[in-house]
């Protein structure tokens, strides 16, 4: 073997033993990437007991999440006049003022241009306990995820999922995510713009 | 806006020591006491008012071992040491945890670019629940107001204070990223800064000897140092604590983002999460294939902020 074939097989090391230097310097443990593609058997979330017990009212979600199950916050007890049937009947109504005492100072801003809706769009007209979606099926308040994914579907995918919206208080335990209408007002369902709730000093530079 | 205001309830300082007595003057009377032959009552340089028992306290408290080296017992002894102090000393009932990982948990964090308005409700949360200096606005998180097509915070504004969200900008926070291959760990000198089990990056204050190389060695702006003793009002203090969390800090030590340790080990979410009106960060256990955060991972556009650094974060941005 002659001086120049050496060389050779040398220069083919060279990448092998910088690799496995680079190798060792990060040894010690797993990289995050591969402790994530290790682990495929799914978390007894309950085992955690101090994650229960919410103060508020839920419920079972019609929909399931890669998780299975789940749980969404309600919305009827937040809706100050609910049952609606109560004043939407079919007689004539007969009090002074009614649009003030009631809901007249909603505005919609849901919707741009020619698409803006109106309340029909997603009220029953029929019955108004209800909404009610294109196909005219019944939606209960409670879940009106069902309605807004029929035009925000990729959010509701996201929300389903955990990317959009958020859990309540807790990450383990069993899953409990908050309704559309928890942070979105329906009619005006944009976020406000706001002073900040505090703010950061300069960084020394 | 409260630029201008002062703090107006009564102001309580930090410490175990208490802000009379530091390490030096301890060790000063301690020699004193010791060439006077008094063995008998060793309270150190600080031990003319306090209690026998506070004096006794003190004295186990300065002698305890790094966290990481401590038995359960040791670990609930100096906890329930620590928990007597803050009433002797300043009349606090506070809870302090030790509560150790739980198997089969890894923290992970993702925070939505898109979502964020830039409310900074997750900065004052955070504040509140951490037991943050009031005086010099210490704040583990940061965020920053970015202009479209960037995606590093240097370029962005990281100081604003207007109406937010403005068009055509983004937010993007920035905290302790906890990663796992963590420089602030291999630079700190007395090993008074780990990663735990579950992945959380801690500090033992105790052990802490504000030397501030993990600060320099932080490529993220992710360590805070006590310049002064942290001042927090005694009734906004959080007296649910964790021993490697939120319990006070005082002059001279590093502190940094926990996950809000004394929450998550209980399940709940950090401050920070619980408190974001958009829903722009995520929060859960990396090992568990049905996680928010998995989800995430799978399904999102994400990066990590100078991954190329090989420092691992576990923390990762995404995008709608």
């Amino acid at each position: 073997m002659n001086i120049l074939s050496l060389r050779f097989i040398f220069l083919l090391l060279l990448p092998a033993v910088i690799f496995l230097n680079c190798q060792l310097a990060m040894a010690g443990h797993d990289s995050v990437l591969e402790l994530i593609h290790a682990a495929d058997q799914p978390f007894d979330n309950m085992q955690i007991e101090s994650a229960y017990q919410l103060p508020v009212k839920t419920v079972q979600s019609k929909e399931s999440y890669q998780g299975g199950a789940f749980r969404v916050l309600a919305r009827k007890d937040d809706i100050g006049r609910y049952r609606c049937s109560v004043c939407h009947t079919k007689k004539k109504s007969q009090a002074r003022d009614g649009a003030l005492i009631a809901h007249g100072d909603i505005r919609i801003n849901h919707g741009q241009g020619e698409n803006e809706l109106s309340c029909i769009e997603c009220h029953d007209r029929q019955d108004r306990d209800f909404l009610v979606d294109m196909e005219g099926k019944k939606i209960d308040f409670d879940h009106s995820y069902q309605l807004c994914g029929q035009c925000h579907f990729r959010p509701k995918r996201d929300w389903l999922g955990g990317a959009h919206g958020k859990r309540v208080t807790y990450w383990a335990g069993e899953r409990v995510v908050m309704n559309c209408t928890s942070c979105h007002n329906p009619h005006s369902p944009a976020f406000k713009t706001k002073m900040p709730e505090t703010y950061s000093l300069p960084l020394d530079e | 806006m409260d630029h201008g205001k002062k703090i107006k309830a009564p102001l309580e300082t930090a410490g175990i020591l208490g802000n009379k007595c530091t390490r030096r003057s301890f060790l000063r009377g301690l020699s004193i006491a010791a060439a006077a032959g008094s063995a008998g009552l060793v309270t150190g340089g600080c031990g003319s008012v306090a209690s026998s028992e506070e004096a006794k306290l003190k004295w186990q408290e300065f002698f305890k071992k790094n966290y990481r080296l401590m038995t359960q017992e040791e670990k609930e002894a100096t906890v329930e040491r620590l928990e007597r102090l803050a009433k002797l000393q300043r009349g606090l009932d506070i809870q302090m945890s030790n509560q150790e990982p739980i198997n089969n948990v890894l923290y992970g964090y993702a925070f939505n670019v898109t979502r964020c308005k830039g409310y900074m409700d997750c900065v004052a949360a955070c504040v509140k629940e951490n037991n943050l200096d009031r005086r010099l606005k210490t704040q583990y998180i940061r965020l920053f107001e970015l202009a479209p097509g960037q995606l590093d915070p240097t370029s962005g504004d990281g100081k604003y204070y207007h109406e937010v969200p403005v068009k055509d900008k983004f937010y993007m926070g920035v905290q302790c990223f906890h990663c796992e291959n963590a420089p602030c760990i291999r630079a700190c000198p007395t090993k008074a800064t780990w990663r735990e089990p579950d992945g959380i990056v801690v500090v033992d204050y105790d052990w802490c000897i504000g030397c501030r190389y993990c600060l320099a060695a932080c490529p993220y702006w992710g360590r805070r140092f006590n310049w002064g003793n942290p001042i927090v009002p005694k009734d906004e203090i959080n007296t649910k604590q964790h021993y490697l969390g939120n319990r006070m800090r005082w002059k001279g030590v590093m502190e940094k983002c926990t996950f809000c340790i004394q929450r998550t080990r209980q399940g709940k979410l950090p401050a920070c999460a619980d408190a974001c009106p958009t829903g722009s960060r995520v929060f859960g256990n990396l090992l568990d294939p049905d996680s928010e955060i998995r989800f995430v991972l799978r399904n999102k556009k994400v990066f990590r902020f100078r991954e190329e650094l090989g420092t691992d974060p576990k923390f990762w941005y995404f995008m709608d």
